[in-house]
């Protein structure tokens, strides 16, 4: 270890707690419908094959095997997964949030450089009354996106979110 | 020119030279293709006599169309012949100005002003182009309007400046410090960066396209061929080397010639460089948000290092690289320099913490897997299907050649946090050292792969709106990257603790 350099370490054992919402438990439905959409693709891949390729089947059924294990891992895990990492928070001065599940990452941005604030819905999340809020810096790299909310609350969020934003006249770089 | 009187300026009349110039160079390959369409018939129809005035006609269209001003607090541009365009941009919001003169412009005395006031390509005003000393004297007149102690002043914008009576000798400000100059010297550590290796390697791919196109002719090639192959093999790779070092050499004088780098009494960071195409990029010191010391290995070897500025409105890995502060140079050089950017000795040399065994494991995981699949690889092929013995000898130089790297990423490997700055550094053949000012940080990311949670580490990323817009403290265990977290944003950290 090379020396500290002018770097103060706090007693306790710096730890960042959760954020403090988990998003609408509908997410989960709304993860699996996509992943669903994701292995439809495969299964036409699978029948094309199926139809074009004459020869031995064997190969077929191994192929359609492994990935139907796969692909119904990932429908019923990803989102059940995803939903247990997956959390925000807004607070006055910042919003925080946590999602991943494979690569799990946590992002704060001070509501101080926000920039502009999105509401977006997707097909499958308007069919669920879901929506997602993405709030962008002057980073290119640092938009914080919630995903999964339930629309009156994503409504409010943004609302509140570009109250903030309005609030700060600098140029937030 | 009616409309000079609305604070509308003019490019310079010279452009009516180099537009026509310039777009007949963009259809040379259509006129050639005509001519040689040509010359296979008997017609004897001139029709390139109508294209020319065509030609001719509308360079000078786009010469009357383009008009700039200045006023009001903002730069507007109007262009377009068929589509008009109008380009507003805030003054206060203007980062950098960049002058940029080919051969073409240099001869006429020109040179184009491109100003920059976003985060990317995106946002920027290009104004093609205006005498030279008119180019310089309307970024000063950009840049220090947006310094307060200037912009306390009596606005200059009222009249427009008659472009032409400007002053010519256009030597250096004596407000003007000197900070570094290219001493041809350090030409030699061109061969060693990977940017010098692969600007030869993109002329010798060019070249050995344009060579292929003649091989069919001539005996000349075929001979020079054989000769070459004819040769011990380690000739070969003498020769090799001696080519690409001299490619590397020349592109590193047709960039950087002249190199010298000045900041005036406001503080803006002045560059200056380039052989043919001549470069000239200002940068507006509030816009500066800290520095990156490049040191790949072959610099590191030779004692050598680069210096590039961390700002926002030059678009990032931008061609022709504005964000130089010094090219390859000596150690003794470079560091100082570093430190009259950023006065921070800690930063820019201190030592950093380093991020522990299992950021080790890490590393050498990462290196040796994959050499080891190139080496198991290796060995199967010489099994399977007969290839050359002597191949086997490369499993054990993969091998130790892995584990070298591995070890030398991990030394790279680091992060600090001084009363101004974020420094982090890492890599081995591209090791960088970034100074981030703790001011230009505008976010957080705290990244962890499956295997990452698993060995209790994390990559904390500092988001940014200048440069790489993002820098990253990687393989850090989670608990420092939440204690650089609470010292950098206490702000943020006690409302999340």
């Amino acid at each position: 270890m090379c020396g500290t350099v002018g770097s103060v370490e706090p007693e306790t054992e710096p730890v960042l707690r959760e954020p403090a919402h988990r998003v609408s438990r509908r997410a989960v439905l709304m993860w699996s419908l996509e992943a669903l959409v994701g292995v439809v693709v495969l299964l036409c891949g699978q029948v094309a094959w199926w139809f074009l390729d004459d020869g031995s089947r064997t190969a077929h059924w191994v192929v359609a095997g492994v990935w139907l294990v796969l692909s119904a891992g990932y429908v019923v895990g990803m989102p059940r997964w995803r939903y247990r990492v997956h959390r925000w928070e807004s607070t006055a001065r910042a919003i925080y949030t946590q999602s991943g599940w494979l690569w799990q990452e946590r992002r704060i941005a001070p509501l101080s450089r926000v920039q502009t604030v999105d509401l977006e819905r997707g097909p499958v999340a308007q069919l669920l009354g879901l929506a997602s809020v993405t709030v962008t810096t002057a980073s290119a790299a640092g938009p914080v996106t919630v995903h999964g909310l339930d629309l009156p609350v994503a409504r409010e969020l943004v609302d509140a979110l570009t109250a903030a934003a309005v609030a700060e006249k600098d140029d937030a770089t | 020119m009616t409309d000079e009187s609305g604070g509308w300026r003019r490019l310079d009349a010279r452009m009516l030279l180099i537009h026509p110039l310039e777009t007949l160079i963009r259809l040379l390959p259509a006129l050639i293709a005509i001519v040689i369409a040509r010359a296979g018939s008997d017609g004897n129809d001139r029709w390139e006599l109508v294209a020319l005035p065509v030609i001719l006609a509308y360079g000078a269209l786009r010469w009357l169309t383009t008009r700039y001003r200045i006023g009001e607090g903002q730069i507007e541009l109007r262009r377009g012949v068929f589509t008009k365009q109008t380009t507003t941009a805030r003054l206060d919001r203007v980062r950098t100005v960049e002058l940029t003169a080919k051969v073409h412009h240099r001869l006429l005395g020109l040179a184009k002003v491109e100003i920059s006031t976003g985060g990317g390509g995106k946002d920027r005003l290009v104004l093609d182009s205006l005498r030279l000393d008119a180019g310089r004297r309307l970024r000063a007149e950009l840049l220090h309007r947006i310094d307060p102690a200037v912009t306390g002043l009596p606005a200059p914008s009222g009249a427009p400046v008659a472009v032409d009576d400007v002053p010519h000798d256009v030597s250096p400000p004596a407000d003007e410090e000197l900070l570094v100059q290219l001493d041809p010297a350090w030409v030699r550590y061109a061969p060693l960066t990977v940017t010098g290796l692969a600007s030869a390697a993109a002329i010798v791919g060019f070249a050995s396209q344009g060579l292929s196109r003649f091989s069919d002719e001539g005996d000349l090639f075929r001979d020079g061929a054989s000769r070459v192959a004819g040769l011990s093999w380690w000739l070969d790779v003498v020769l090799v080397l001696a080519l690409v070092s001299l490619l590397a050499v020349g592109a590193y004088v047709l960039t950087f010639w002249g190199f010298r780098l000045t900041r005036n009494r406001l503080g803006t960071l002045h560059t200056r460089r380039g052989l043919l195409t001549s470069r000239e990029t200002s940068i507006d010191a509030a816009r500066v948000r800290g520095i990156r010391l490049d040191e790949p290995l072959g610099l590191r070897l030779a004692g050598a290092r680069r210096l590039k500025v961390v700002t926002t409105g030059l678009a990032h890995e931008q061609g022709g690289g504005s964000d130089w502060l010094c090219p390859p140079a000596p150690d003794a050089v470079v560091t100082p320099l570093a430190l009259r950017i950023r006065a921070d000795e800690a930063a820019v040399t201190g030592d950093v913490v380093s991020h522990g065994p299992a950021a080790l494991r890490r590393r050498l995981t990462r290196a040796v897997v994959p050499g080891g699949l190139l080496a198991s690889a290796v060995a199967v092929a010489q099994a399977g299907w007969d290839w050359p013995p002597a191949l086997l000898a490369l499993v054990p130089l993969l091998l130790v050649g892995a584990v070298a790297l591995g070890r030398d990423r991990y030394r790279g490997l680091g992060h600090a946090v001084t009363p101004d700055h974020l420094v982090t550094r890492h890599g081995s053949l591209d090791r960088r050292r970034v100074v981030l000012d703790r001011t230009g940080i505008i976010g957080w990311k705290v990244e962890q792969s499956f295997f990452q949670r698993r060995a209790g580490l994390a990559t904390l990323v500092a988001t940014t709106a200048a440069g790489a817009q993002h820098y990253d403290v990687v393989d850090v265990p989670v608990e420092q990257a939440y204690a650089v977290l609470a010292e950098v944003s206490p702000e943020l950290y006690d409302q999340f603790h």
